[in-house]
């Protein structure tokens, strides 16, 4: 056969399976609805296969606060200069465009699970066959003594979508010459656990050009961090003698921050910065807690489905989930989505439904044409998501595959930024 | 009556396509819903807009995607997310994968 007559062929043969593969959509009901809360790594994803791969079989509507999500991912290389801010905004336009997605931007308050029905902030209600739940994460301010709400513009956490990290740009640029940039790091489980480290790095990186008598003081409450060996090694060779990692076995607890003093005190001793970003234990979001499907800080959640443990018609993806070995990354709950996505659509119009599988890559920029990642694929047990198999950059691996693998992370962002808003 | 004689001949006819489409037993068990579904993992990466570091394969020649799927399951060809995504996929998934990406727009 030639390649043209392969091609109608295929073709043809693609729209009559299709024919026959249609899912028997009963007419005069009402569509089935499914409600998405919160438009970000997980939300977006979800709404845009259900609704893309359900061809308007299903009513999607997603509430979302905001207006334009600004990435997290990406952010520290807007900190570092390597991207505009700009850049890392995207809007939710094309979900209506090109899949109808019905976006609301609004706060959901609460679930009324027995009823199905959503409150938002305006005070409308919004009914649900399945509900999925990415709100991301909420920040524990009291998990810190002394930070809160109003110390966040002294000593940013710039942990979520949002301006504070242009605030700390200004602050790291604007540092006296020869001061101090302290970070402290949050403890497990956390949102991004390669990203603190990133951030040193690109702190580091604008440091070394603008300030380079500057100093880097890392007051961890951990002993030991995600791709540890890389980012040290990275830190030795681009900005030798600048970044000190204080773990916290030595220096034996962080006591209290002071946004005042701009003081952090340990056991061992007290630490007194120019510039400080701190970022404190986290929970997910809040909805998620309202919605009565949390169990501790997190959601439990059934891994072939993405369905929390405490009630079948509500999904809770992402950063707010209890992914087992899965990190809390934008790149997992994309991921996630598109499970819960097609175990949605078999639920609600009878479409296949197929094997969960998960996965995900975490790329880091150490300095210019620097790139190291980590990534692994997943499946679902009984009862957690499951490793398969893993790999992690090496410390040896040499400038030129460093400088693709940063390539790669550009092709990535470009490839998950259209997979949630195209 | 006329539906059934009608769906049977489709059948017939679908059957006989996919028999000669896939006498290539690399593209053998394809199953384009199992292809899409699948696809979703690469999506992440792979879009028209990711070209800039991670080469766009949608409309790739399905033998194409197939043959390079298979280099990377057996670590002829480098690339350690690539060995990682290939390595878990069987026969049947690369075959579905392949004919999907076929599938969609340059
Ligand atoms: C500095 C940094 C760097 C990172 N780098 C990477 C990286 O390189 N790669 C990677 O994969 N991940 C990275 N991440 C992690 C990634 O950003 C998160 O894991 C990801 O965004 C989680 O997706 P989500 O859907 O759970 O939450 P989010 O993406 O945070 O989305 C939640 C959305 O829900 C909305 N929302 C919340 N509650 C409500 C409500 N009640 N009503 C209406 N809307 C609501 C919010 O406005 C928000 O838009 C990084 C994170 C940080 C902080
Ligand atoms: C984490 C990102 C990522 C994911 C997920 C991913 N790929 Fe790739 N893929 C890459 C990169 C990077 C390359 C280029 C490797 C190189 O040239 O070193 C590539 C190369 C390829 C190629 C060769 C393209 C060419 O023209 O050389 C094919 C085919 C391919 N991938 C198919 C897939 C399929 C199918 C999936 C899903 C099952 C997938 N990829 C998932 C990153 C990814």
């Amino acid at each position: 056969m030639n390649n043209l007559s392969r091609r109608s062929f295929v073709s043809f043969a693609l729209a009559s399976t299709s024919l026959l593969a249609m899912p028997a959509i009963s007419t005069g009901s009402a569509r089935p609805k499914v409600v998405v809360v919160g438009g970000g790594a997980g939300g977006a994803t979800a709404a845009r296969y259900i609704a893309k791969d359900s061809k308007g079989a299903i009513d999607v509507t997603l509430i979302e606060a905001s207006k334009h999500y600004y990435t997290c991912f990406y952010s520290n290389l807007y900190l570092g200069g390597f991207r505009d801010y700009d850049s890392i905004g995207h809007s939710y336009d094309n979900l209506s465009a090109n899949h109808g997605v019905n976006v609301v931007h609004d706060w959901a308050i609460s679930v009324d699970s027995s009823a199905r029905k959503v409150r938002l902030g305006s005070g409308a209600t919004v009914s649900y066959d399945r509900l999925v739940l990415s709100p991301g994460i909420d920040i524990k301010y009291d998990s810190i003594d002394g930070y809160s709400v109003e110390a966040q513009t002294k000593m940013p956490h710039a942990w979520k979508s949002g301006t504070q990290v242009k605030v700390l740009r200004d602050q790291v640029l604007n540092m006296p010459k020869g001061g101090t940039f302290a970070m402290v790091p949050p403890p497990n489980p956390y949102r991004c656990p390669p990203g603190p480290y990133e951030r040193i790095s690109m702190v580091a990186h604008i440091l070394k050009e603008k300030n380079p008598t500057a100093k880097i003081v890392v007051i961890d409450p951990k002993d030991k961090f995600s791709k540890q060996g890389l980012f040290m090694a990275g830190w030795e060779k681009h900005y030798p003698g600048m970044v000190e990692w204080i773990d916290n076995d030595t220096h034996g607890g962080i006591k209290n921050v002071n946004p005042e003093t701009m003081e952090i005190e340990t056991d061992l001793d007290t630490f007194k910065a120019d510039v400080a970003c701190v970022v404190p234990a986290q929970r997910a979001g809040a909805i998620a807690m309202n919605a009565g499907v949390t169990d501790g800080d997190w959601s439990p959640i059934v891994p072939a489905s993405m369905q929390t443990k405490a009630d079948s018609n509500i999904y809770v993806l992402g950063d707010a989930s209890v992914a087992s070995a899965m990190p809390k990354s934008g790149f997992s709950a994309n991921s996630q989505a598109k499970v819960a996505a097609n175990h949605i659509r078999g639920e609600l119009t009878d479409s296949r439904v197929f094997p969960a599988k998960f996965s995900n890559t975490c790329w880091s920029l150490v300095a210019t044409n620097d790139g190291i990642k980590v990534g692994a694929n997943y499946k679902a047990g009984e009862e957690k998501i499951e490793v398969v198999d893993k790999f992690v950059s090496k410390t040896d691996e040499g400038n030129a595959k460093r400088k693709k693998t940063y390539e790669e992370s550009i092709g990535w962002y470009n490839g998950i930024t259209t997979d949630m808003f195209s | 009556m006329v539906n059934i004689v009608f769906k049977f001949f489709i059948a017939i006819s679908c059957l006989l396509i996919f028999r000669g489409l896939l006498a290539e037993p690399l593209l053998d068990g394809a199953d384009f819903d199992y292809g899409e579904y699948l696809s979703g993992q690469c999506l992440t990466c792979h879009q028209n807009s990711s070209d800039e570091g991670i080469p766009a394969i949608n409309g790739a020649e399905a033998l194409y995607i197939a043959k390079k799927l298979i280099l990377y399951k057996n670590k002829e060809l480098e690339n350690e997310v690539m060995q990682l995504v290939a390595g878990a996929l069987d026969k049947e998934q690369i075959a579905s994968l392949a004919i999907y990406f076929n599938s969609l727009e340059k």
